[in-house]
This record gives C-alpha cells, structure tokens and sequence, in this order.
C-alpha cells in the first residue's frame, strides 16, 4: 500500500513527463512452481497481479491424432502418458469406454484389482500434491516424507506391471497380471502405517500457522465459479459442492463401497480456498484407505481376463465415458467406424479447465500467492496438452 | 467473472489488493498468531527430530548399492534370435513402430531348425534390430510373442553418447552374448 502512495506522489509532482505501467513477466514454461511446462503471462504492479493468462502447448504431442492410426490395445500407453502421475486411472476410464461399446464383462477379482489400484494410484498421486505443495510454499522436507510413502505404492505397481509409472496394466478384459496373497498382506500392513503417517504430516504441513497464513482465503472459489467454468474433483469439493462421481454416478463396483464424499468446510478461512483444496484432498486418501480396506476383505478368486477377441473391433457409434480421476473428473468421447483403430478418440481433460480458471482467480492477487494458487489446483501439463 | 479485456489499472489494483483478513488486529490476536506458530512450528521440529533420531535411512546410494528390480520389472528388451521365428507380430503390435525385422524364405535343402518350443522355424532372420530410444516399454511385444523368446530383462543401465548407439542389432554376436546374462 505505502509504495502505491509513493507512486501517486511521483506522478503529481512531475505530473506529464512520468508515466507508471504495468510490467509483463512470463513465469515459466521452465519454472519450479508451475509444475511442468505451463507459461503464465503475467501483468503485475511490482507485487500485486493484474492480469494472468495462462499459455498451453509447450507439452502437446498429438495424442488424440496418434490414436486414430492405432489399434485399440496401442492406445493404452498413450493413455498412460497423459497424466504421468495417475496413469491407472487413465488407462480405466478408456478401458471403460471400450468394454461399455463391446458389452465385455469384466470378472469380479479383476473389478476388486481395478478399484484398488486406482484407489492406490490416487493415494500417490495426493502424496504427490501433498509434497509439491509444500515446496512451493517453501517446506522441503514434507516432499521426502511423502516419496517414501510413494515410493511403496510404486513398488507394488512396479512388481505387477513392471514399470513405475506408465504401467499399460489394465486392459481391455481385465488387468494384465493377478495379484497375489503376499502382496495383498503387504497392501493392508502398509495401510496401517500410512494412516498414522498421513496425520503426522498433516500436523507436520496443514496445521503449521505460517501453511494456514499461506493458503486460508487465498483464491477462493465459489461454487458459481467453480459450474461457470465445469470445474471437477478435489477442485470443486474444495469449493464445497457434493460431487464425486464414484457415488453419484458410480462405475465399476464402487457402489458396493461405503465412503464419504469430502466437502471444503472452510475451517482456516473461507470455503473455497487453497486450504480448502489442500484439505479435501489430504481427508480424501484416508477415504481411498477405507475403500481398499473394503476391497482387501471384499477380493474374490478367479480369472482377472474375460475373454475378448484378439482383434478387438468396437461396433459403430460412439460413447462418452468419465471417470473420478485424482484431478478431476475425465472424460473419453470415442467415436467407432467399425475399424481396428478409433475413428476419433478426444480427450475431456480436467486439468484444462482448472488451468484457465487462473485467468478469473488471478487478479489482485500477490505473485506468491499466484503460486499457491498453481499449487493448490493441482494440474498436471501432460493432461492440459496431452 | 472478473475477467476484462485489458488489465487493470494502478487503481484499481490498489483496491483489489486488500489485505486477506479483514478484523483488525488486536492484542490478543496478536499474542494467539505468535503462540500458534510457535507451537505449530515445535511440533513440525519435533517431528524432525524423531526423524533425525528413531527412523532408518531409506536412500539407496546408487552406485554403491544397487537396488534388485522385481522379475516381472520392464527393462531392457532382449530377442533370442535362435527362438525366433520371424512372425513380425512384435513388430505388428509395437504402439511407436521401434522394431525392425527382415527375414527370407529359409532354403528347403538347408537343415531344419527348430526353436526350444518345437516350432519349426521356416524364416531365416536376416535383420532384428530394436531402437530403444524409441522403445516406450510398454510391454505389448512381449505379450504377443508365440515362443517367447523377446523378453524384457531387469538390465536399466545402458546410456550411450549418441542416438545411433541405442538401436541394438541382436543378431550381432556381442548382443548374443548377452543372453547369459540377462535372461535367468
């Protein structure tokens, strides 16, 4: 405030020959805060933003194009490299589509082994916010704390796919490998553990005072924002909508779970803000626990693969399918002309949508908190772009 | 909703850049700020402390220590070109076309060859070259291989200076030889 004052005495004083204007400055595409390759051109007034755009495209690789050349099965690990960081709930919610257009049913053990690990995906990638968002806040240590929790999930993921993050491991039928006893055991010790880990880091980072001063009424959205612009996920439950489609909307077997759809409550601030949004998510893995507890007790034996032509041809027509991704809701419009390879294959991508809400959250906003913002929507640029 | 096309101006910003809360300060929340951040911040230091004190180190130093990959882990792809019978479904499957494949009609008068599994092999392989540069180790190849004889091994450490140095040729003799050591 004391330096605007200053501003307008310069200007009464030599009144036509100075001029104040705002400076432009592009925060990324490579900036630690932006993560990934996003470019947020700013208008700013020293501290204070006036304007925001956000810039896409720097991680476009023609996802959708590419997919109209491949076949049905080829597509699964372009679907992972979408969002590199929940790949498994990426591949399910084009799976889905597939099988809803086949008429596939799909063996009872291998819905148990979807649901938990997408249940596990969405865990590590929390965990992942969790310890981004602290290093954009300026907390380091709280980023270890969470790998080491990411790190088992990984493993697990790792012995049944093979690989850590672009897994190619639900397919179309079913999940490619079955999971086994030792593992199960080793899931549900490592529960446990994560449930008292989790609260002491929530200690750790959500109740810190300089955390709550950082992010309480910080880009508050209200839930009109939040429909204007088709926001989803932890982004619109921050906001305090009631919205989740694993219970409104189920797919899967996720309606034969029972777990609470977490609202912003508005505890450190006002509902809507990045607290909010920090909150939502850190109380929605304690409700991913509870569902893969379920599924622990719940698992049946038998087959993970139905059975499905070797050549899969989708009948003509074309379907839309959206699944409760860790982001945000996704979605699949598939359109089939009866070939081996989609017709059109386009992607609903919640990260997007999030991303051009900075241009309405931005303004008169400090630029520290422009990265709080960034931080507290949670987007993956391998999504926006795809 | 805010949105205008051209940005705000000076005073404008000044207005919007109103302080976050809006209750004055008082004493006593003055004194409730500083007793809560020093409580929060000795029970973030505490939790460090039990770190620093009770908790096993969990880095693995890398070149030391080498972690063991689990068997089922998508590493390197290695062809056993004896057990191959040149029916190109890899490189059919492979999502970014990153295997290469020639083979001719094997001469009728040529002894007969026969992979581990029985099949008899009527291809003779003339080229099996993989570009792992391109490779995205997804997994499909492997998948679909009638005698199995295209793997992925645990082996991860193979950097090259050039790009031309990651395609593998597996039918040179130095990448033959690899079979004894990576397939267990």
């Amino acid at each position: 405030m004391e330096e605007n004052n200053n501003h307008s005495n310069i200007e009464t004083e030599t009144e036509e020959k100075l001029k104040t204007d705002l400076l432009t400055l592009n925060m990324g595409p490579q900036h630690p805060a932006t993560h990934g390759v996003l470019r947020v051109e700013i208008k700013t007034d020293s501290e204070i933003v006036a304007e925001a755009t956000p810039h896409l495209g720097y991680l476009h690789r023609c996802m959708e194009k590419h997919c109209e050349n491949l076949e049905y099965r080829q597509v699964i690990p372009f679907c992972d490299r979408m969002d590199y960081l929940a790949a498994m709930n990426m591949e399910w919610g084009y799976v889905l589509a597939i099988e809803k257009m086949l008429g596939t049913e799909i063996t009872p053990r291998a819905q148990y082994v979807r649901t938990m690990v997408a249940e596990l995906q969405r865990i590590a990638s929390h965990l992942m916010f969790f310890g981004t968002y602290a290093i954009d806040l300026g907390a380091f240590s709280p980023f270890l704390y969470a790998f080491q929790d990411r790190e088992f999930i990984l493993r697990i993921f790792e012995e049944l796919s093979g690989v850590r993050l672009l897994y190619n491991y639900i397919w179309v039928g079913g999940v490619w490998r079955d999971i086994n006893d030792d593992q199960l055991k080793r899931i549900s010790t490592f529960l446990e553990t994560l449930e008292e880990n989790l609260k002491k880091y929530h200690s750790l980072v959500g109740e810190n005072k300089i955390f709550i001063e950082r992010t309480a009424n910080v880009a508050k959205i209200t839930p009109e924002l939040a429909y204007e612009y088709g926001a989803t996920g932890p982004v619109l439950r921050g906001a305090g909508v009631k919205w989740d489609l694993r219970k409104d909307r189920p797919y899967g077997i996720y309606d034969k779970f029972d777990f609470d759809v977490i609202t912003g409550k508005g505890e450190k601030g006002t509902v809507g803000d990045c607290w909010d949004r920090y909150q939502v998510r850190i109380l929605e893995m304690f409700e991913s626990i509870k569902i893969i507890k379920q599924c622990l007790d719940g698992i049946e034996e038998g087959p993970v693969m139905a059975k499905v032509p070797k050549i899969i041809k989708v009948p003509e027509g074309e379907i839309f399918v959206r699944t409760e991704c860790p982001r945000g809701e996704l979605g699949y419009h598939l359109i089939s002309d009866g070939g081996k390879t989609p017709y059109r294959l386009k992607v609903k991508s919640s990260c997007f949508t999030h991303t051009s809400m900075l241009g309405d959250l931005a303004p008169g906003m400090l630029i520290a908190d422009l990265v709080a913002t960034i931080g507290s929507i949670d987007i993956v640029l391998g999504e926006v772009d795809r | 909703m805010n949105s205008k096309s051209n940005p705000l101006s000076l005073d404008e910003l000044s207005q919007l850049s109103q302080p976050r809360d809006t209750n004055p300060l008082t004493f006593k929340k003055w004194f409730t700020n500083i007793w809560e951040t020093f409580r929060s911040v000795t029970t973030g230091l505490g939790i460090t402390m039990k770190y620093v004190t009770s908790v096993k180190p969990v880095t693995i130093e890398y070149p030391e220590v080498r972690e063991v990959l689990p068997d089922t882990s998508r590493s390197r792809l290695f062809n056993d070109v004896d057990n191959c019978i040149s029916c190109f479904q890899c490189a059919n499957v492979c999502p970014v076309d990153c295997i290469y494949i020639a083979a001719v009609r094997r001469d009728k008068e040529a002894p007969k060859l026969k992979t581990d599994g029985g099949n008899p092999i009527k291809l003779d392989l003339i080229q099996y070259t993989i570009d792992t540069a391109l490779c995205c180790y997804c997994g499909l190849c492997t998948t679909v291989c009638p005698t199995g004889c295209i793997t992925h091994t645990t082996d991860y450490e193979y950097s090259q200076y050039t790009v031309d140095q990651m395609k593998y040729d597996y039918l040179d003799e130095e990448v033959r030889a690899w079979k004894s050591r990576l397939i267990k």
